[in-house]
């Protein structure tokens, strides 16, 4: 999936959570919107983009790291 | 005429909760207070004779044939007119009484000659039947020489009225069979709310009248064919039945297949062939009215397009091969496997109808979860009201409407947001029309002076024309004017919403920058009317919201959807009659989709696919272990196609190539695929990409259950045999044996026990249960045995309403000096969504081409007048439409509809979507304009290629001049 | 819907509509003053009252031609009008009626051609005792039988 298209997606997505909320909270939000809606090969594909991403908001940033830390966590476990 | 087996009992019911008993001709009976004595004596049993009556339309007591005897009441009063009182005693036949009915009969007769033979209504005409019961063979009148002369004015024109018109493709008017009792002109006032027809003249010469003694096809009349149903005689008859002379051998009540109102309707049934269809007086969403669509458009269900064997083609390229249904469907599950085998289990999916059936829909969905073992399901919800869905789940706990229709009936004041329902839902827009008549006002949001703003009898007290993209810079804007001027229900609110939440949100709106001024600048409309229209809905005792795809076809649609229920619960509008938050759902089964599961993240019911108690309640009874991660959306699905991740697809009555944003990006995607294996009823615009065809069934012809925007259930009935063989169910039990997982059902009610036993909120639905009831909303289970009409009575299904903050970010979707206007797009009355069924039938003569609203100002700057050819031009791509010059959109802003593929609608719609849940953003796009000679050529050849069809009067008028 | 140049005829109608329009109940007002002004209602005021009174085109042409009075065509240099109503049904308007159809060629509701002469019908002139009452151009006449209505004619021709 286009890399621009998947990082525009997680900032809107970021951006509906982080309106009037603290950012470790709309991080989180973000990251579960993502885990409940997003096949597994979008996640996959935005944490090889990586949280380090220029095009990524600050609060995008904080939810594709810790998507990756899940997925790595679930790769250990698994 | 109304159906062969209605029961007509002369005069509407009264919803009185009080009862008065009567006696009618000695046998005493109890009835609601403000029954009539008409309708009383039919409740007995007794039939009075009647002419201008009819249930469904109030008392009018023009023809004196339902003359009564009231014991203490003098004279002879009309039955239908007259109230019953407690005690009253009421005779229905004395000599006295013949003798006078005898006496109007006969004047009637002078006026319509009893020439029954070869009429369209012998057998079944109400003038017939009065004569036939007062013995009058012959025009009495005629025999001795006493006058019956007719009194013309403008003889000329008055010979003109008396030829029948027959310029409606569906129905004629044949004046000399009109016995003048009005009950026509009274149901296009009281039924549809159009007021099209008249009765002009008086005395002997009056007579009925389309609008200005105009053809019908030119008046003001909408031919949604109440006046034809509610017609005694053969004066107004459907041309359907015109050389059938006899009535049907049966009538079959199913569900209409075009849109979310979900009307009743009778097939009436004559050699096997349906011979009309006509509104069910019973149906509970429609009350006995349909539109132009469901009334009269059934012919595309017969039409030659129809596909009638299964084909096969190894590439698009290559020409199609007729096969039997074995090969198909072997070849399909072959591909499938070889697919699954190379690429991954997830490299296939599909997308289940909208239009197909409840039980066809769960059957899709499991397949693709059983049988290819993943969760790449979607469905056209993605693309309209995916945001309702996700909105009202967060804010209310459940994905639907919260009302029914009748609903409107107690509403006091109705927001209409981003929709035109008197185009795309217009047996709603009747009910809206009454209740405004009668009293209730209209808030518009829209950026369109869609025609409910101003119609004869009604006017909006506010209509907000705000910008394409702004809907929650209004909503907020509205909001603030609540929560700042102290108009929150402060006691509903703490009872019933969560404290944290609301509490957030409040303080948050009440910011100066979301008020009507700060915005003003944005929105483009005057403070002063969002202040207005936020205190008279704050105000009202009833509130109601509906909203249509003007909503969630944005960047910010679920935004917006949260925003909606925000109000709803600030205002205290949710968990009672005449109240509530009222998506118009679209398509016949797009709510029934929704609810069958058919999301790549949910389970039927609503359940998330990770949640593993409905997991394993799934796994159990399939039988196979299920995928616990969300699957693709039909977004993603093209984007994996296009990097070679995603191969095959199960497409289901979906035209995606027409339907879709971007239609290039579609296109691209679908060809980059080896197995799209179509299930369609016409060879639609995405089976030019297929390799398989599987030919699909139309309404008529299987048995099953659609689910109309008041989550009402109401059953399919089949009223003749598959064209091709097969119902849609049947074809993916086939497909689904043929991949291996065993399906084996023999009817689709026992596919609707499945659907109960896995689901809460259907554990209740049954086919008797439907036999009996007609139908049933759900949640419909042992809180809730008959079904529920109002949700969220008492608390909200997720236990306390939730407030969420809705920013307002304004869409990607940026205009600019290359692209300086917004085309917005939406639907007309005549056609249906991208016109498969509707462009086969009649209805072309309404609309046979999409053309584009432009503003005067825009037009004059531009060159471009009235009927000129102009290029509109996004960043997505270009195509050529007519310019229609009015000013019912604003300046900057362009509008046009998307039922012909040759509109190439989508070819400029960009990809840009609700960041929720992808639905796409139609409702803007950024255009230019340009005054052009001729329609582009892939155009002109698409022209030339398509299905025959009938010119528009305007193309006739043009040829002629 | 492209704009049209107002004629005087839909300037007459929008000033109708624009001085009664937000009465109660304003159609019969407004179809008195159109009237009034243009001796007629024309087919395009139909359209034009619907609009700027918010009903549909249907009512206001039920409206004007239920009642007699409302003309539809361009009236004639005079109008007739007989009365048919009981007292002078019963003093031999009907010969009368015949007679006057006749002699101008034409039905009630019409205009000569020559575009002289309307011919109406009206109920009741209030002169039963005198009947049969005839009116022209808003003069009434009594005791009008075939030869004296031949006379009016050609006197008020030759008035003119």
């Amino acid at each position: 999936m286009h890399a621009e298209m998947l990082v525009r997606m997680v900032n809107q997505i970021a951006e509906f959570y982080g309106t009037g909320s603290a950012p470790d909270i709309a991080a989180n939000e973000t990251l579960s919107h993502l885990k409940r809606m997003w096949a597994p090969r979008m996640c996959k594909q935005i944490v090889e983009i990586g949280s380090d991403d220029p095009g990524l908001s600050p609060i995008s940033r904080v939810a594709v790291g810790l998507l990756a830390a899940a997925q790595a966590q679930k790769r250990v476990a698994g | 005429m109304y159906a062969i087996d209605h029961h007509d009992y002369g005069t509407p019911p009264s919803d009185s909760q009080v009862r008065v008993t009567v006696e009618i001709d000695g046998t005493p009976l109890e009835v609601p207070e403000g029954t009539s004595v008409m309708r009383a004596a039919a409740l007995a049993g007794t039939s009075i004779p009647k002419l201008c009556a009819t249930d469904s339309l109030k008392a009018f007591g023009s023809c004196r044939l339902c003359l009564v005897e009231i014991e203490g009441r003098r004279g002879y009063p009309a039955s239908c007119t007259t109230l019953v009182a407690d005690g009253m005693k009421i005779r229905t036949q004395s000599d006295k009484l013949a003798q006078l009915r005898r006496g109007v009969v006969e004047l009637y007769v002078s006026e319509h000659p009893l020439d029954c033979a070869g009429c369209p209504a012998d057998g079944h005409c109400e003038l017939q039947d009065m004569a036939k019961l007062h013995g009058v063979t012959e025009n009495v009148f005629a025999k001795d020489g006493r006058c019956s002369e007719r009194i013309t004015h403008e003889s000329k024109a008055r010979v003109q009225a008396l030829m029948t018109d027959n310029s409606n493709p569906y129905f004629s008017f044949d004046p000399a069979l009109c016995i003048a009792c009005s009950r026509c002109v009274r149901a296009c006032d009281e039924t549809q709310g159009t007021l099209a027809l008249t009765i002009s003249g008086r005395g002997l010469a009056s007579q009925v009248s389309a609008s200005a003694a105009e053809l019908f096809i030119d008046s003001e009349c909408v031919s949604c064919g109440a006046c034809v149903e509610a017609c005694p005689t053969a004066a107004l008859s459907e041309k359907s039945i015109a050389a059938l002379a006899r009535p049907a051998e049966k009538s079959v009540t199913t569900t209409c297949a075009y849109c979310g109102v979900g009307c009743s309707l009778k097939a009436e049934v004559i050699d096997g062939q349906v011979s009309r269809m006509v509104p069910n007086r019973d149906g509970h969403a429609n009350n006995g009215h349909a539109c132009v669509k469901g009334r009269f458009a059934y012919g595309y269900a017969t039409h030659p397009d129809r596909i009638k064997a299964p084909m096969i083609r190894a590439k698009i390229t290559d020409p199609w091969r007729e096969v039997s249904w074995d090969e198909a469907i072997q070849h399909s599950a072959n591909e499938f496997r070889r697919i699954q085998a190379k690429y991954g289990r997830d490299a296939v999916g599909g997308i289940t109808s909208s239009r197909c059936t409840n039980e066809e829909v769960y059957l899709v969905q499991k397949l693709i979860r059983a049988a290819f073992g993943n969760n790449n399901v979607d469905t056209c919800a993605r693309v309209c009201h995916s945001p309702t869905g996700f909105g009202l789940k967060q804010t209310l706990g459940e994905s639907a409407g919260t009302q029914t229709f009748m609903s409107v009936m107690k509403s006091d004041v109705a927001i209409v947001m981003g929709a035109n329902p008197t185009d795309g839902h217009p047996v709603f827009a009747s009910h809206l029309k009454r209740a405004l008549r009668a009293g209730a006002q209209l808030i518009v949001i829209d950026p369109r002076e869609i025609a409910l703003v101003r119609t004869p009898h009604i006017e909006a007290a506010y209509h907000l024309q705000l910008r394409p993209g702004t809907n929650v810079a209004i909503i907020s804007a509205l909001a603030h004017v609540i929560v700042t001027e102290g108009l929150v229900k402060e006691e509903y609110v703490s009872q019933r919403c969560e404290k944290e939440a609301f509490d957030k949100w409040r303080s948050w709106v009440a910011d100066p920058r979301h008020s009507p001024e700060a915005t003003e600048e944005v929105t483009g409309v005057p403070a002063a009317t969002v202040r207005g229209a936020a205190r008279l809905y704050a105000a009202a005792k009833n509130g109601s919201i509906y909203y249509g795809l003007g909503v969630t076809e944005h960047s910010q649609g679920s935004t917006t959807v949260l925003g909606i229920a925000n109000l709803a619960m600030a205002t205290g509008n949710l968990g009672r009659e005449g109240v509530g938050v009222n998506p118009l759902r679209g398509q016949n089964n797009v709510q029934g989709s929704c609810d069958m599961g058919s999301f790549p993240h949910e389970f039927p019911g609503y359940r998330h696919v990770s949640d593993d108690s409905t997991r394993h309640l799934f796994e159990g009874a399939w039988g196979v272990e299920l995928s616990d991660e969300p699957g693709l959306r039909i977004p993603n699905m093209f984007e994996a196609a296009l990097d070679g991740s995603f191969k095959g697809m199960y497409i289901q009555g979906e035209d995606l190539a027409q339907s879709d944003p971007n239609t290039l990006h579609v296109v691209a995607a679908l060809s980059a695929l080896e197995c799209v294996v179509v299930q369609d009823i016409f060879m639609c615009e995405t089976a030019k990409f297929a390799h398989v065809l599987l030919p699909g069934s139309s309404f008529l012809e299987k048995d099953g259950t659609f689910t109309n925007a008041e989550r009402r259930i109401s059953p399919v009935r089949k009223v003749m045999e598959p064209i091709a063989g097969l119902a849609d169910w049947e074809i993916t039990q086939r497909l689904s044996n043929a991949l291996g997982y065993p399906m084996n059902y023999q009817h689709p009610s026992e596919i609707m026990d499945e659907i109960a036993r896995l689901t809460p909120t259907f554990h209740g639905v049954t086919y008797e249960k439907l036999e009996q009831q007609g139908s049933i909303q759900w949640p419909c289970n042992a809180e809730a045995p008959e079904g529920t009409p109002t949700m969220h009575i008492g608390s909200f299904v997720r236990g306390k309403g939730k407030f969420f903050v809705t920013e307002y970010v304004a869409t990607p979707e940026r205009v600019n000096g290359r692209f300086p206007l917004l085309l917005t797009t939406g639907r007309v009355l005549s056609q249906y969504n991208v016109g498969a069924q509707t462009r086969r039938t009649q209805n072309n003569v309404w609309h046979s081409e999409d053309t584009v609203e432009i503003h005067p100002h825009d037009a004059e700057v531009r060159g471009i007048a009235h009927g000129d050819w102009i290029g509109i031009v996004s960043r997505a791509g270009e195509t050529v439409l007519r310019a229609d010059v009015t000013d019912r959109v604003q300046p900057g802003v362009i509008y046009t509809t998307f039922h012909f593929p040759e509109s190439g609608a989508n070819v400029i719609t960009t990809d840009n979507s609700d960041w929720a849940t992808n639905c796409p953003e139609y409702k803007v796009t950024a255009v230019q304009v340009v005054k052009v000679s001729k329609p582009l050529d892939w155009q002109l050849r698409f022209r030339e290629n398509r299905e025959s069809r009938l010119p528009s009067r305007r193309e006739v008028a043009r040829e002629t001049l | 819907m492209t704009s049209v140049e107002p004629t005087a005829e839909s300037q007459a109608v929008a000033a109708a509509i624009a001085r009664h329009g937000h009465e109660p109940g304003p159609l019969i007002v407004v179809l008195h003053a159109v009237q009034d002004a243009l001796g007629y209602i024309p087919e395009q005021a139909v359209r034009q009252i619907a609009d700027g009174l918010n009903l549909s085109r249907a009512e206001v042409f039920g409206v004007v031609t239920f009642y007699h009075y409302f003309r539809t065509h361009k009236p004639g240099a005079r109008t007739v009008q007989i009365c048919r109503a009981e007292a002078c049904q019963a003093r031999g308007c009907q010969s009368l009626e015949r007679h006057a159809r006749e002699k101008l060629g034409i039905d009630y509701h019409e205009t000569t051609a020559d575009g002289s002469t309307s011919l109406e019908m009206v109920f009741c002139m209030g002169n039963c005792a005198t009947g049969p009452a005839v009116r022209i151009d808003g003069r009434l006449y009594s005791h009008v039988t075939p030869e004296r209505f031949d006379a009016l004619l050609a006197h008020q021709e030759n008035a003119l």
